[in-house]
């Protein structure tokens, strides 16, 4: 058994915390992304630090850190969802900028729109203060199939 | 969401006005393209670098590294990280049409398509062009391929600007 579909076996179990699974992705360690659970729910956090700041004078967070802490969310969220885990790839992702980020901790929720055997569907909102006034907003589709397209 | 910090606009304003009286200003698109790269933290962590700056064409480029990868069993850089390198070339891209001045101009919406993973080990190179550039709003398009390889993008992009004039940005960062 892979890497991956026995560290996604352990997280469903409970064996292991749905951090193990983040901490498998380079890229989501460079941003220090974390996960927490709260019965079937996960919220992803992109905790403050230095590292995805885009303007140290406001200071605000750099655009580009906050879309790929969504797009990661996502693929984690998908991850999970999927019968036969394997890496979703990425066809397009698209993001609406709402609000400033701030300097302080953002949290990111998905919901999958459809999840199909070759496409999943997913919107990520990403927030600050409160779920109800989002930093932005994204959308974007990913392959499951192993083909390599 | 590619904002400068208040020295940069200060630098700009002071080397603006000498390139109106100078008439020809003392430096370049790509200096300043620099010099916004400098003062954005996250994109120096990303290791990203300019490689020129003209009016309708900034180059950008992003060598492979580690802890950039997405997928630890092939090895690809991640999508996020491509994103990150691809919304601050567009930014940069507005610079070029609005020099000599330097304006702040957050991201309103952007859009990637992901055409194929680049290699792992490969460095990855982007072109962003402001096709049009209104009074408050800068169209931005975006393509990247893997270095070497410039007739395979990997990926391209869409996205828009909004241009906040230095006299208000002077306000956003008010302090």
């Amino acid at each position: 058994m892979n890497v991956l579909k026995s560290l996604i076996e352990d997280c469903r179990s409970g064996k292991v915390e749905y951090q193990a699974l983040v901490d498998h992705v380079p890229y989501a360690r460079f941003l220090g992304i974390q996960v927490v659970s709260q019965g079937d729910e996960l919220t992803f956090v992109l905790p403050k630090n230095d590292n995805v700041v885009g303007n140290p004078t406001l200071p605000a967070l750099h655009g580009g850190a906050v879309a790929g802490f969504m797009e990661q969310a996502a693929i984690i969220f998908i991850l999970l969802q999927m019968g036969e885990p394997r890496v979703p790839k990425t066809i397009d992702f698209t993001i609406d900028y709402l609000r400033a980020g701030h300097f302080r901790d953002t949290y990111a929720e998905c919901s999958v729109t459809r999840l199909g055997r070759r496409i999943a569907n997913v919107h990520i909102s990403a927030w600050q203060k409160n779920r109800q006034e989002p930093i932005t907003l994204a959308r974007a589709h990913f392959l499951l199939s192993d083909d390599n397209a | 969401m590619l904002k400068q910090p208040q020295e940069c606009n200060v630098f700009t304003v002071k080397e603006a006005l000498a390139a109106v009286t100078d008439s020809a200003p003392t430096f370049t698109r790509l200096d300043i393209c620099n010099r916004f790269l400098e003062s954005v933290r996250h994109s120096k962590v990303l290791g990203m670098e300019v490689l020129s700056a003209e009016e309708y064409c900034v180059r950008t480029r992003l060598p492979w590294r580690e802890d950039l990868v997405g997928n630890p069993d092939t090895g690809v850089m991640h999508g996020g990280a491509i994103f990150a390198m691809m919304d601050q070339a567009g930014g940069m891209a507005v610079t070029c049409r609005t020099f000599p001045a330097f304006e702040i101009t957050p991201t309103i919406d952007f859009r990637l398509d992901h055409l194929r993973g680049p290699a792992k080990g490969a460095a990855v190179v982007c072109e962003a062009s402001c096709y049009r550039l209104t009074n408050h709003v800068a169209f931005v398009r975006l393509t990247s391929w893997e270095e070497g390889s410039d007739a395979e993008p990997i990926a391209t992009g869409l996205a828009t600007y909004t241009r906040l004039k230095i006299d208000n940005a002077g306000k956003v960062v008010g302090q």
